[in-house]
């Protein structure tokens, strides 16, 4: 055999060792998550809002994506008051100084009580300022979890209200002709921003910590003198609220009620059954998949009068789980139970107000349909996720979440 | 005495001999002067052939003296022709005669040898693979068609490549569990590869009993390997980039021993650059071969040892949208930038290494012998992306594309808005995808649907604005390598964010390696007599023993510190898990388990997990084959029997297995799930052992061939036959359960309960052939028949309905196969030779198909409306009836043009048309139910139909839906009305709002432009003698020399169906929204645009 052979021979077997050493190395975590100094360099092609500043910039009263507002959904204005959006679109520039918020995620879709919607916190002067993320990407918690902060390019992108609460979108033209009020409804509003720009839009800053996440501990009743009930159908009544959207609560002393809403009517809680519409004693009884967010109402301890919506979409994890103190029995035993509840706060506000949680009042349509339908909407309870809701009874004895058991509610 | 009688009987048999007419000759190379073994000689007039032995040498015996042409036929060489005019009565000799290397054929099998292995496998586990023979069969319609339909994935017959037979020295290669031929194991290994036997489907055979598909048996033995060496280089455009390899052969040596070795090197690092054939792939491949053979006078034995560790890259059938959107047939999202270099996500490992002992012994002139026995381990792995909790991380995934924003508005062809915007493509064919803009009518702005129709035919739901969508499709066009490439670097966030939340989480994603390896030992023993006169009985004896071995393992936790072993689907959809069985959050802990024995598990890199278990089937055929030959008719039958079995095995018992058998206990039916130790589920032990099912097949076959002359023949051939069917198809969720097809043997042990059904699929085929063979043109025109019954099936998708990953398995499949290949060479005086080939075929599914249709995940599938029963398996028939089956094109015609000169130039060029191919048609989307709202099994479709019934049908041989109605006063509109072209459900709204063409008629995938229906081929060479036996060989050939890149080789819709919707109405009644067909529209392969392949031989 000649040299040349060998030589060869060599070749092939040295080319074959090294077969499984051919993908390229891990990137280290440096090159991911940004530090203070590169997100300085990152950003020097324009400037970085705080979130409460970046709106009052770029968020006009009536938007300035529509002339005017019969574009948008038809109910984001009552004839009454012309001046009052409750949808509006704002779109940012694509070319320009670049626009950069950002945030710490402070939700969690794990438990399914979140869905393509993300609220990033960011602490200014000890306070914090909050905005809500509409984004088309599910599971978006893998990807984007509680605790990370992130920095956005918002060139592109809009700014917008949905039911008067703000957050980072796109715009979309929703032709649902066959949804409840279908014809108040068609319309363009702020819709979820496509992934694909999100995530281009999106660097990570510092690694997640959720220990650097900041909320408000409140007693309810405090909480609920807080938040103004009947605000002022004025663009200033509206400013005010809407600068309490989104802030992470935890809200002591309350008690599940066992109370759920009947277009704005309280009612009590009657079966255990989750398949059973609206009264059902847990979370978030079914829909028919129509996929509105339930309601059921946490009441001050020491005073009762106060109350405030729990919100659980019928997606949740926990959806079928009973309320605290509930069982098959019913709720008698709900008021025993008391203790803490965390989560987001925010409202749903419409002129039409027939949604779970409003206040609507066929008599007074005008009046009542301002009224704000205000809830916490935590992100899990304990055993599905994030755990938001701990609640004991006098004893001491901690809540355990129970699942609804069809064992004893078969339906015939 | 004895020595006297001896002398006596010597005598006269060499008297015998002297007085009869005989030939004999040898065959050399003419390059090397060594002898070239196999060659195939025939007498033209007399229609009598043989093979040359070890030495070259070849004999006949009892010949008619006449004027003869001697036809002289080697694999790699070109056919040569010798006049000679026999004497009577006497020996007659031939001088040695030379082939000449055939480079251009030598060249072609090896491409053909790499396309074959090089089968493109998609996320549902369709292939398109097709069947390889040599473009060096001496069969002209073999020989042209093998290579120049190849880029088009043509099939020959139609036929799937499970039914082609593969041998290699007579032991059978297929796996026992699809049926399937990995010529993988053979990467580049052309010489070793070189020598074969290639039969037409259901001739006469003699290493086996064949079948409804060609035969081929790969001959290895060291003798046939000319003595010397052979090194090549060779660059290509394709996969791989570079090739080298080198061949030795000792030759047979004074000693009888001849041995031979082969090693080739085919190679191509990741290239970064986008738009080319092979994007985002990488492929390494050492190939090793080699054979000793010990010759004796009467005995043979051959040792051949071979294999080829194998890394290569995948690219992967996408959407028309992401062809369009990226300009380029050649986009493969399969791969993303890690550290700035490129990294394929899917990666198949393999390596086949294999041992086969053969003995050949002749007992004497007439009886033969043939034993051979070989292990063949089958080391098949692929690599993907598994992910929890996470982002779908495929770049291509529909709601990741531009249309996902966009779609709806085409969903409804007749409608105003969709009607006057429709775009088609090349094809003639609706895209997929929308890029009608509609229009709001008081702004005059516009706006694009999400893909819902509503009841009275309006496109509903939110979409975003022009402008969002213009930036989306700007960022396609622009490649951009974060949104059209995997994000490996987001993935990797993903992963560290989630270690620094919870270090003890399961990663969120990380890229798995999914094993299905096959471990083999095979028999055969064959026995050959030629004792009688004109008679030559064969009969053989195969035995198999073989386990395929399935488990996952991980490749990379890319980032993350583990993954927990539960599967995602079951751990998502507990709620509903909890609601349907009153199962305690503990219970639910267990049900998502992949491994009960040991939960939570913690799986790091290398390690298995999800699932891990294997098949094991044993297989016994016996066979025999009598031929007859006389001077004008030859005439044979043969008849098989095939015994084989299988029994799933795991290690890891599945938290789902005990889910369902729990369920199933109430009604008896645990066992189903459980197999033979239904009472002992929840004792820890090593292996857990599912029942065992049996499975005997008897086949039949006979032919006449009827010789009108030496040069004319009509030859007719039949075959009956039954088929197990394939492992693969007789679990409907092996990787969960033991749950097989119901119409499968079944035995309960426990219970003693047997079950017996007709299981197999029965096919009966037949061909009639014309064939014609003078020195001047030759060829042959046949037609064939196949009708097949009761064929199995299983898919898998995502089920919008179910809300989960399914399994479909379908039974009772029909199909038919008929139609006309036709073949003919024509010498054009000295240099030039032109070749026609034409076929022409109809192959279609003759019966619907039933199916049953599970959750992998162990969710129910709907609920009985009546009982409130929750359902499991859903059972519905699927309208396949007249559909064709996607096989390739079914149309196809070929004109070559070879050249060959003497001074050793060969050249070829070959135009090809193609027609009649179409997209393979995904079931989920055909079955009655969503024509008629209710399932067969009297399930409602979206399970809401109430208690109203009606019988639908739905034939696809013409256009029209038909409808019948057997309905009950309470849902007086159900099924009677066709709204657009959709059956209407008890709300008076579409069930599925499928577009009329889309339901009715079967996609083309031809070119609509007749041009782009040719490809064009051609080849050059160059063979040069050197001194001292040396020579060197040049080749290059190029396909698809006009680089037509408009030819889709094939397609499939996806299975997915979007599901319906409600919404509550005012008055608080259900109104349905149904979604758009075109939500998860069909993926395609196109045919690669030019490419060459140049290779250089030196031989020494």
């Amino acid at each position: 055999m000649k040299t040349n052979n060998y030589w060869y021979i060599i070749l092939c077997i040295v080319a074959l060792a090294t077969m499984s050493s051919c993908e390229p190395s891990a990137p280290s975590q440096d090159s991911i998550f940004m530090t203070e100094a590169q997100v300085a360099e990152y950003t020097k092609d324009g400037q970085i809002y705080h979130l409460n500043d970046f709106l009052d910039t770029y968020m006009t009263e009536k938007g300035n994506y529509a002339s005017d507002s019969s574009q948008y959904r038809t109910r984001s204005v009552d004839s009454n008051y012309p001046d009052i959006y409750l949808f509006s679109i704002d779109t940012l520039p694509t070319n320009g100084p670049a626009i950069y918020i950002r945030g710490r995620i402070a939700t969690d879709d794990f438990a399914g009580n979140y869905y393509k919607s993300i609220v990033i916190q960011e602490i200014v002067n000890g306070d914090q300022q909050n905005l809500r993320l509409s984004v088309d990407l599910g599971s978006a918690g893998g990807m984007y979890p509680m605790g990370q902060e992130i920095l956005i390019r918002c060139n592109g992108l809009a700014i917008g209200r949905y039911a008067n609460q703000p957050q980072l979108c796109m715009p979309t033209y929703n032709n649902n002709l066959y949804a409840s009020h279908a014809d108040e409804k068609v319309g363009w509003a702020p819709g979820r921003i496509p992934s694909a720009m999100f995530r281009n839009a999106t660097r990570f800053v510092g690694k997640p910590d959720v220990n650097l996440l900041q909320y408000d501990l409140i007693d309810l009743k405090d909480l609920y003198d807080l938040i103004p009930q009947t605000p002022a159908i004025t663009v200033a009544g509206m400013d005010e609220v809407r600068k309490l959207d989104g802030r992470l609560v935890v809200i002591t002393d309350a008690y599940f009620s066992g109370e759920y809403s009947d277009y704005g009517d309280l009612k009590p809680c009657t079966t255990g059954n989750p398949e059973d519409d609206k009264n059902a004693n847990v979370f978030g009884p079914t829909t028919g998949n129509i996929g509105y967010p339930q309601g059921r109402f946490i009441r001050s301890v020491t005073d009762n009068t106060k109350v405030l919506t729990v919100s659980t979409s019928e997606y949740a994890k926990y959806a079928a789980y009973y309320l605290p103190g509930a069982d098959t029995t019913g709720v008698a035993h709900c008021k025993d139970w008391h203790g803490t509840v965390a989560g987001i706060l925010g409202w749903y506000m419409d002129n039409a107000g027939d949604f779970p949680g409003s206040s609507k009042d066929s008599k007074n349509e005008n009046i009542k349909s301002y009224k704000l339908n205000w809830a916490v909407t935590p992100r899990g309870i304990p055993g599905i996720g994030v755990a938001d809701i701990y609640m004991e009874n006098a004893d001491g004895e901690e809540w355990v979440p129970q699942e609804y058991d069809p064992k004893v509610y078969v339906t015939e | 005495m004895k020595h006297y009688l001896s002398l006596m009987f010597a005598l006269v048999m060499s008297l015998t001999a002297l007085a009869q007419t005989s030939l004999k000759g040898r065959v050399i190379d003419e390059a090397t002067q060594q002898p070239v073994v196999g060659a195939k000689v025939t007498l033209a007039n007399q229609n009598i052939s043989t093979t040359t032995n070890a030495s070259g040498e070849f004999s006949l015996l009892y010949l008619e003296a006449t004027d003869e042409d001697v036809i002289i036929e080697a694999d790699g060489y070109v056919a040569a022709i010798e006049l000679i005019s026999l004497k009577a009565d006497s020996p007659n000799e031939l001088d040695a005669i030379s082939l000449q290397q055939d480079i251009v054929a030598q060249t072609q099998d090896e491409i053909l040898l790499n396309l074959t292995e090089e089968e493109m496998t998609d996320d549902e586990g369709r292939s398109q693979s097709q069947a390889s023979s040599s473009s060096a069969s001496t069969d002209v319609f073999n020989s042209t068609t093998s290579f120049a339909w190849s880029t088009v994935r043509y099939r020959n017959r139609g036929y799937q490549s499970n039914v082609e037979n593969y041998y290699i020295e007579g032991l059978n290669f297929s796996t026992a569990e699809r049926g399937s031929f990995n010529f993988s194991a053979m990467g580049g290994l052309n010489d070793a590869s070189r020598y074969k036997e290639v039969l037409n489907p259901m001739e006469a055979t003699n290493f086996t009993f064949g079948g409804i598909g060609q035969s081929t048996n790969y001959l290895m033995g060291a003798s046939r390997y000319a003595q010397g060496w052979k090194v090549g280089v060779a660059g290509t455009n394709r996969n791989y980039k570079a090739r080298v390899n080198a061949t030795y052969a000792s030759g047979v040596l004074s000693n009888g021993w001849a041995f031979a070795a082969q090693l080739a090197f085919r190679f191509s690092p990741y290239i970064d650059q986008k738009n080319i054939i092979g994007e985002g792939i990488q492929y390494y491949s050492l190939g090793y071969f080699f054979t000793a053979e010990k010759v004796w006078e009467n005995k043979r034995l051959r040792l051949i040892t071979f294999g080829a560790p194998t890394l290569r890259g995948q690219n992967a059938a996408v959407t028309q949208e992401a062809y369009d959107l990226t300009g380029s047939i050649y986009y493969n999202p399969y791969w993303g930038y890690q550290n700035g270099k490129v990294r394929n996500s899917r990666n198949v490992q393999s390596y086949d290494p294999t041992i086969i002992a053969a003995f050949d012994y002749d007992i004497d002139e007439q009886q033969k012998i043939k034993v051979a026995a070989g292990y063949h381990f089958s080391f098949y792995s692929n690599s993907a992306i598994n992910f929890y909790n996470a982002p779908d991380p495929r770049p291509d995934y529909y709601r990741n594309m531009p249309s996902y924003y966009w779609d709806g508005q085409i969903a409804n062809p007749n409608s105003e808005k969709g009607g006057a915007n429709q775009l088609f493509d090349e094809n003639g064919n609706h895209y997929p995808w929308g890029l009608f803009i509609g229009e709001d009518a008081s702004t005059g702005q516009h706006y694009m649907g999400s893909g819902f129709v509503g009841h009275d035919g309006n496109l509903v739901g939110p979409s975003v604005d022009e402008t969002a969508y213009n930036h989306l499709v700007d960022i396609w066009q622009a490649r951009d390598n974060k949104t059209t490439q995997i994000d490996w670097e987001n993935l990797y966030a993903a992963n560290y964010a989630n270690n620094a939340n919870n270090p003890n989480a399961s990663a969120r994603y990380i890229l798995e390696r999914r094993h299905n390896d096959i471990h083999e030992a095979i028999a055969n023993f064959n026995y050959t007599n030629t004792k009688y006169d004109h008679l030559k009985m064969t009969a053989g004896l195969e035995g198999k023993v073989s386990q395929g071995v399935h488990y996952k393992t991980i490749d990379d936790l890319l980032g993350g510190n583990q993954w927990i072993d539960i599967d995602a689907f079951a751990d998502r959809d507990m709620k509903e898990l909890a609601s349907n069985t009153g199962y305690t959050q503990e219970d639910i802990r267990l049900v998502v388990q992949n491994d009960l024995y040991h939960p939570d598990k913690a799986i790091k890199t290398g390690q298995r997990f999800g699932y891990d278990y294997r098949i094991n089937m044993d297989k016994v055929k016996a066979w025999f084959q009598n031929e007859w030959s006389f001077n004008e008719v030859d005439v044979y039958y043969a008849l098989a029997v095939e015994y084989s079995n299988m029994q799933r095995v795991t290690s890891m018992f599945n938290g789902r297995q005990a889910y369902l058998a729990t369920l199933a206990y109430g009604r008896g039916t645990m066992w189903k799930y459980l197999g033979d130790n239904s009472q002992q589920y929840q004792t820890v032990r090593p292996f857990y052992y599912g029942n065992t099912h049996h499975f005997v097949e008897p086949a039949f076959k006979a032919g006449v061939i009827y010789k009108i002359n030496g040069r004319n023949r009509l030859k007719l051939n039949a075959l009956a036959e039954t088929r197990a069917p394939y492992a693969r198809d007789a679990y409907i969720s092996q990787r969960i359960h033991d749950r097989v097809l119901d119409e499968i043997y079944v035995h309960d042990k426990a219970t003693n309960l047997k079950e017996f059904y007709a299981a197999s699929e029965k096919v009966v085929s037949g061909d009639l052939t014309y064939e014609f063979n003078y020195p001047i043109v030759r060829g042959r025109v046949t037609g064939f028949f196949t009708q097949s019954w009761n064929g199995t099936e299983l898919n898998g998708y995502y089920d919008d309905e179910a809300r989960t990953f399914v399994n479909q398995a379908l039974s009772e499949i029909d199909k038919r196969y008929m139609g006309v290949e036709a073949a003919i060479a024509v010498k054009l005086g000295t240099y030039f030779t032109l070749t026609g080939v034409a076929s022409v075929g109809d192959y279609r599914y003759t019966s619907n198909a039933t199916s049953i249709t599970s959750a992998e995940n162990g969710m129910p599938m709907t609920q009985d409306l009546v009982t409130q029963e929750h359902v499991f398996e859903v059972r519905d028939k699927v309208l396949l009836k007249g559909l064709h089956i996607s096989t390739g094109p079914q149309a196809n015609a070929s004109l070559k043009l070879s050249f060959f000169h003497p001074k050793m130039w060969f050249a070829d060029v070959t135009v090809s048309y193609h027609d009649w191919n179409y997209l393979s048609v995904a079931p989920s989307r055909r079955m009655q139910g969503l024509y008629t709202g209710m399932r067969t099994d009297g399930h409602a479709v979206n399970g809401w139909f109430g208690d109203s019934y009606a019988n639908a049908i739905m034939t696809t041989d013409g256009r029209e839906l038909e409808v019948t109605v057997d309905n009950d006063a309470n849902s007086p509109t159900f099924g009677q009305a066709i709204y657009q072209n959709a059956v209407l459900d008890a709300n008076g709204v579409p069930v599925l709002k499928y577009p009329y063409n889309l339901m009715t008629q079967q996609e083309s995938l031809v070119a609509t432009n007749p041009l782009n229906r040719f490809i064009i081929d051609a080849s050059v060479g160059k063979l040069l003698y050197l001194p001292n036996r040396q020579s060197l060989s040049i080749n290059l050939s190029v396909s698809n020399l006009t680089n037509n890149t408009h030819f889709k080789t094939g397609g499939y819709q996806q299975a997915r169906l979007p599901r319906a919707v409600r919404q509550q109405q005012p008055d608080n009644q259900n109104s349905v929204i149904t979604a758009n067909a075109w939500k998860y529209p069909s993926k395609y392969y196109y045919a690669w645009g030019v490419n060459f392949f140049l290779s250089v031989t030196y031989k020494f």
